[in-house]
């Protein structure tokens, strides 16, 4: 730890110092997640997104067995998933939360059946142990494009979930905004697999905004605060996870819920 | 020169949900600085004319804006407030074209806009959810009226307001009339306001079953048969 900061320390051993690996990427995933998840909140779809985030296991399992690197599989099978659920949700009447409880709590079951034990745990919850410098590099990378778009369509997302008709009688596409955060949605569970796993992803997503929701008065400070506590939780959870020789991903869902608790006495009426 | 074709017409407007027909053969016209009311009982399928004329539903029959029609929509209920803190002035700005920067122009019109409705600054600074039932229509109405449209869409909430604060809402919508010239369709649950505001009426029951200037087309049976018998006595006062 200690020589983490220190001055002599070089490019390679930043790249080689496993602790700080996990500790830089998951701020950034946590960035991204924790921003979409107050939308994820404001369209009341929690469990959806928890939902989602299973889908990822079966593309997971595909991906071994066809010698992939899994997170690939994951991609493909959340993408798919976040258009499907778009998909259905347009041409029927279905709510997203119907769609996603019937069609793609099934893919849980499937996950189980492809994905070989040790590595099914470690989809599940997360492992420390696997990150490498490129898979680091990787995920920041996408954090911060995921964390980008998502700000840059902030307002029309806003106004195409919380209110379609409103934002079609102005002339925007609040279905084309819909899929973009759904497809970003799907991206930034992809990129905690690895170190927080697909199941506590989901968790991530919602923990810091619904926190957020208690404590904020306007739409500026429920952004910022999801934000700021998603990246607190997070580096916070890793830190402890590192300290006490535990799995990160449960280590920072169990700080998410004591900010949650915490956040429940500023509750405003 | 005085613009002699209609801002809208309406031909055999028909919309269906499910193989239901919610409305049917529906034809009416609406001239610039109008002011037409539509009114009918409960699920005769105003809020769903609404929808069609801005597109939002699929429907048959043919539905004309002239062009360069530009129309505000003031809808009976937004969202459920609960799940978003949004303060009255990021509501505005949620109006922007600009889908990230600044957007001056905006901020400059809402203060003009406010005050047109009625409403001071300091409302902007407070949640969207602790207005007043009253204060929220009218921040509505500000919000639909922004970028001066020509036409406005106003779909009155069926409760909730009291009568004086009625009373100017509907002030309010004429004076926009009179002063921009605005064209203004009215969902309306009140007959008395439709004699005093409007110049022409519809009535609607899933199929339209008057349109005209009030005095001529609402008499006393169409209204008999557009709500039932009880409903015409309680209004002659």
């Amino acid at each position: 730890m200690a020589k983490a900061f220190s001055t002599t320390m070089n490019i390679n051993e930043i790249l080689n110092n496993q602790f700080l690996l996990v500790f830089v990427s998951g701020i950034f995933t946590a960035l991204a997640a924790s921003f979409l998840g107050a939308f994820i909140v404001v369209k009341k779809m929690a469990l959806v997104g928890d939902v989602l985030s299973h889908v990822a296991l079966p593309g997971i399992g595909l991906a071994l067995l066809f010698n992939v690197d899994p997170i690939y599989g994951a991609v493909i099978f959340l993408l798919f998933a976040a258009f499907g659920t778009w998909f259905i949700e347009k041409k029927t009447k279905l709510s997203a939360d119907a769609i996603i409880g019937t069609f793609f709590t099934a893919t849980l079951a499937l996950g189980v059946l492809l994905v070989p034990d040790q590595e099914l745990f470690e989809s599940m919850f997360g492992n420390i142990f696997i990150i490498k410098p490129y898979d680091a590099i990787a995920v920041i990378i996408a954090s911060i494009i995921i964390f980008a778009l998502t700000l840059a369509i902030a307002r029309r997302l806003t106004l195409s979930i919380a209110a379609p008709d409103l934002a079609k009688s102005i002339g925007a596409k609040p279905d084309i905004f819909y899929l973009a955060f759904l497809l970003l949605f799907a991206m930034s569970i992809a990129l905690g697999i690895k170190l927080i796993g697909s199941v506590l992803m989901g968790a991530l997503t919602i923990l810091p905004a619904i926190s957020a929701r208690n404590l904020s008065w306007s739409l500026k400070s429920f952004l910022g605060l999801s934000v700021i506590l998603g990246v607190l939780i997070t580096g916070l959870g890793i830190l402890l996870a590192n300290a006490l020789n535990f799995p990160p991903g449960p280590t920072i869902i169990i700080f998410g819920v004591v900010f949650f608790i915490i956040s429940l006495l500023f509750k405003k009426a | 020169m005085k613009e002699t074709m209609p801002i809208l017409e309406v031909k055999n407007l028909s919309v269906s949900f499910d193989k239901q027909e919610v409305l049917k053969d529906v034809s009416f016209s609406v001239d610039e600085g109008d002011v037409l009311a539509i009114i009918g009982p409960n699920g005769a399928g105003k809020s769903v004319l609404f929808r069609a004329l801005l597109g939002l539903i699929p429907f048959g029959g043919e539905i004309k804006w002239r062009e360069n029609a530009q129309i505000g929509y003031v809808p009976q209920k937004l969202f459920e407030k609960a799940e978003l803190p949004l303060t009255v002035k990021e509501f505005f700005i949620l109006k922007s074209r600009n889908l990230f920067f600044r957007d001056r122009w905006i901020i400059e019109s809402i203060s003009h806009e406010l005050k047109s409705v009625g409403l001071n600054q300091e409302i902007l600074g407070q949640q969207l959810a602790n207005l007043s039932r009253g204060q929220f229509q009218r921040v509505l109405i500000a919000w639909a009226i922004l970028k001066h449209p020509s036409t406005l869409l106003f779909d009155e909430p069926t409760a909730g307001i009291d009568l004086a604060g009625e009373d100017t809402v509907y002030n309010l919508l004429r004076r926009l009339r009179d002063e921009r010239g605005m064209t203004i369709l009215i969902i309306s649950h009140d007959l008395n306001i439709v004699y005093r505001y409007a110049d022409k009426v519809l009535c609607l029951n899933k199929e339209m079953l008057c349109f005209g200037a009030p005095q001529d087309a609402l008499t006393g049976e169409q209204i008999g048969r557009l709500y039932g018998e009880g409903v015409f006595n309680h209004h002659e006062h």
